[in-house]
């Protein structure tokens, strides 16, 4: 089990000014499982490529443990990684594309074979040796590379977009099998991903990154319930904001004053936010405004509901049976509770 | 049915001037060789089929003699600018500033005839070429014809220089795109696992490449066994590579003496044909995979 510490990353590109990755600290615990998350391009790979040692930073440091790795080349380091496209060698068989890492460290072939029989069993792949990557399906690949990466039990594992090659079913089943690895193994795991469902399922705690920058790091409910900006909850699927101004605990908005619970951020302007699955559609008392739908749709499960309030457009989710109650065009109030509304400064 | 007739002799038809070219021009001319190589030949009355002069060659001491030092002409410039293609292609990979120019001097000389080639070897590295007049000025050696023999010489490495300049970046312009479409990333992985920069190449790079350096190698190899300017401009008297001697054949003047050059150019096809074979086979199944 291996602490990983990001000290002021940075990795700037050919311009000086022109930063991958920009002042990048995060406390990673060993042991755990944590996501870098964030749209295309926003550094979360090149940080995975300098923790592997594939990269060199700019500036800062990287310690496993305490201790500075950047003098340490990445076939030293201790930290393997898994590439998105499973990158398994097609001239050689399974157990030979497993068995690499140790070839490379001088392992005999009687132990290489010994640990490939345990790792494949590790994998559900058991008696798979002598075929050929060609022949296996994209799941079975991917535990193969997983296999390869874990055979030489590194410090730290780094998963490049572990999940995405995969249909659905199989996602769920290597959701469930990483899970598994990293609960007996507990290897500290850090993956990248561009997908937040992906990056909830699988981590411990989820480092939100744009533009090279750090925008929050926390677990994954966090996310959903307290936000740290306007970009960050829309990433994680909120759509609900309202502009106001925050003095003590009320808010001033066009749709009226909202009564919230003490938060930390200064008076002034701020955004209200709110989950669609928070709002309380057709409840009066504090903090209920009145709305008109202007559509919905009925998911099976649940309903959506479109609604205008003033010049904003605001989305409920509400039950399935909500559907035979509401209808399109009604006018009805809408309830913001108190203890769901977040507040984030506006964005610049 | 006349639509579907139509449709079939489409791509024929539209084939056919380059067909015309290919048939009327090379086809008839190996033909024509073969005929002769059997011992026809109107022309001085002999209109048996025989296969002596095959029989002959192969009882020739300077067939094999010429055989030899074309193979070896073939195998060193293959392996040498294999070589030193791989070198060049995995440097020109890297990023570093002027890269493309660089990248652009590289593959200069492709369109170079090797005339132009055999020439500037000539002009380098002949007895009374530049490097010895150099190494004579900087009192390296006494005269200029102490300069060691590198042009007509035994080891025919006057052909070899020529065919390293021009086949390096043939070669390195293939394993460079094949390099490309690889990418880093399998190197990066085997780096991740353990191997050390030595053992990325050794044991990822270099196989994922290999399909490419075949194939290249084996044309460059059929090239240099079936060239002839270069080994009659830069090449020994005796022995001279095959092609040469069986040109020498063609133009002696006894023309009893030209099924022997046939036999000998047939042979050399007939080693270019079933090398193109095997490049085919090699391409095939690479890009099967």
């Amino acid at each position: 089990m291996t602490q990983v510490n990001l000290l002021q990353l940075s990795k700037a590109y050919s311009s000086a000014d022109t930063y991958a990755v920009h002042n990048l600290t995060l406390e990673i615990a060993s042991g755990q499982i944590t996501a870098l998350l964030g749209p295309s391009g926003c550094g979360k790979t090149t940080t995975l490529k300098m923790i592997a040692g594939l990269l060199r930073p700019t500036q800062g440091d990287i310690t496993f443990d305490g201790q500075s790795v950047l003098g340490i080349p990445a076939e030293r380091r201790g930290a393997v990684m898994v590439f998105q496209n499973y990158l398994l060698f097609p001239y050689m068989s399974v157990g030979e594309n497993v068995g690499f890492g140790l070839k490379m460290r001088g392992v005999d072939q009687q132990t290489i074979r010994r640990k490939v029989a345990e790792i494949l069993d590790l994998v559900k792949l058991s008696g798979f040796e002598d075929r050929r990557p060609k022949q296996l399906s994209g799941g079975q690949q991917q535990r193969v590379a997983l296999a390869r990466a874990l055979i030489v039990e590194p410090k730290v594992l780094l998963l490049d977009e572990p999940l995405s090659n995969l249909d659905a079913h199989l996602r769920d089943e290597m959701r469930e099998l990483i899970l598994n690895i990293q609960r007996q193994l507990r290897i500290t795991t850090i993956f990248v991903t561009h997908d937040q469902e992906e990056a909830v399922v699988l981590a411990d705690k989820i480092a939100l990154m744009f533009d090279g920058e750090l925008q929050q790091f926390d677990r994954p409910n966090a996310f959903y319930k307290r936000p740290i900006s306007v970009r960050a909850a829309r990433f994680f699927g909120g759509v609900n904001f309202v502009d106001g101004v925050k003095r003590g605990e009320r808010v001033e908005t066009p749709l009226g004053i909202f009564h919230v619970n003490r938060q930390e951020i200064p008076d002034g302007p701020v955004v209200i936010t709110i989950r669609p699955e928070n709002l309380k559609l057709g409840e009066e008392g504090e903090n209920a405004i009145q709305g008109r739908i202007r559509s919905h749709v009925y998911l099976g499960t649940h309903a959506r509901f479109k609604v205008e309030a003033g010049q904003w457009h605001l989305e409920v989710v509400a039950e399935a049976s909500s559907v035979e109650q509401f209808h399109d065009g009604e006018i009805l109030s809408l309830k913001f509770p108190r203890e769901n509304i977040w507040l984030v400064p506006t964005e610049k | 049915m006349i639509a579907l007739w139509r449709e079939r002799l489409r791509i024929p038809l539209m084939l056919s001037p380059a067909l015309a070219v290919i048939l009327v021009l090379f086809m008839s001319g190996l033909v024509l060789g073969m005929m002769q190589s059997v011992g026809y030949l109107p022309i001085i009355g002999r209109y048996e089929v025989t296969l002596d002069a095959y029989r002959k060659i192969f009882s020739r001491e300077d067939f094999y003699r010429s055989l030899s030092l074309t193979v070896w002409i073939g195998f060193a410039s293959t392996v040498l600018s294999t070589i030193l293609a791989i070198i060049c292609a995995m440097t020109l990979r890297q990023t570093f500033r002027g890269k493309r120019w660089v990248t652009f001097i590289f593959q200069l000389n492709i369109p170079i005839p090797h005339i132009v080639g055999a020439i500037g070897i000539l002009f380098l590295f002949s007895q009374s070429g530049f490097l010895a007049r150099l190494a004579y000025v900087a009192h390296i050696i006494n005269e200029p014809s102490d300069f060691p023999a590198l042009i007509y010489d035994r080891y025919a490495i006057g052909i070899i220089l020529e065919y390293l300049w021009k086949t390096t970046c043939f070669t390195g312009v293939i394993v460079l795109a094949v390099l490309q479409s690889i990418g880093e990333d399998y190197e990066d992985l085997a780096r991740t696992l353990g191997a050390s920069r030595w053992q990325s190449f050794r044991y990822v790079v270099l196989p994922l490449i290999m399909p490419g350096i075949l194939s290249s190698s084996i044309l460059v190899f059929a090239f240099t066994f079936g060239a002839f300017e270069i080994p009659y401009l830069l090449g020994q008297r005796y022995p001279s590579a095959l092609p040469v001697l069986a040109f020498r054949n063609y133009t002696d003047v006894d023309l009893n003496a030209r099924p022997d050059a046939m036999a000998m150019s047939v042979f050399i096809a007939v080693v270019i044909t079933v090398l193109i074979f095997i490049y085919m086979k090699i391409t095939r199944t690479y890009l099967r995979e």
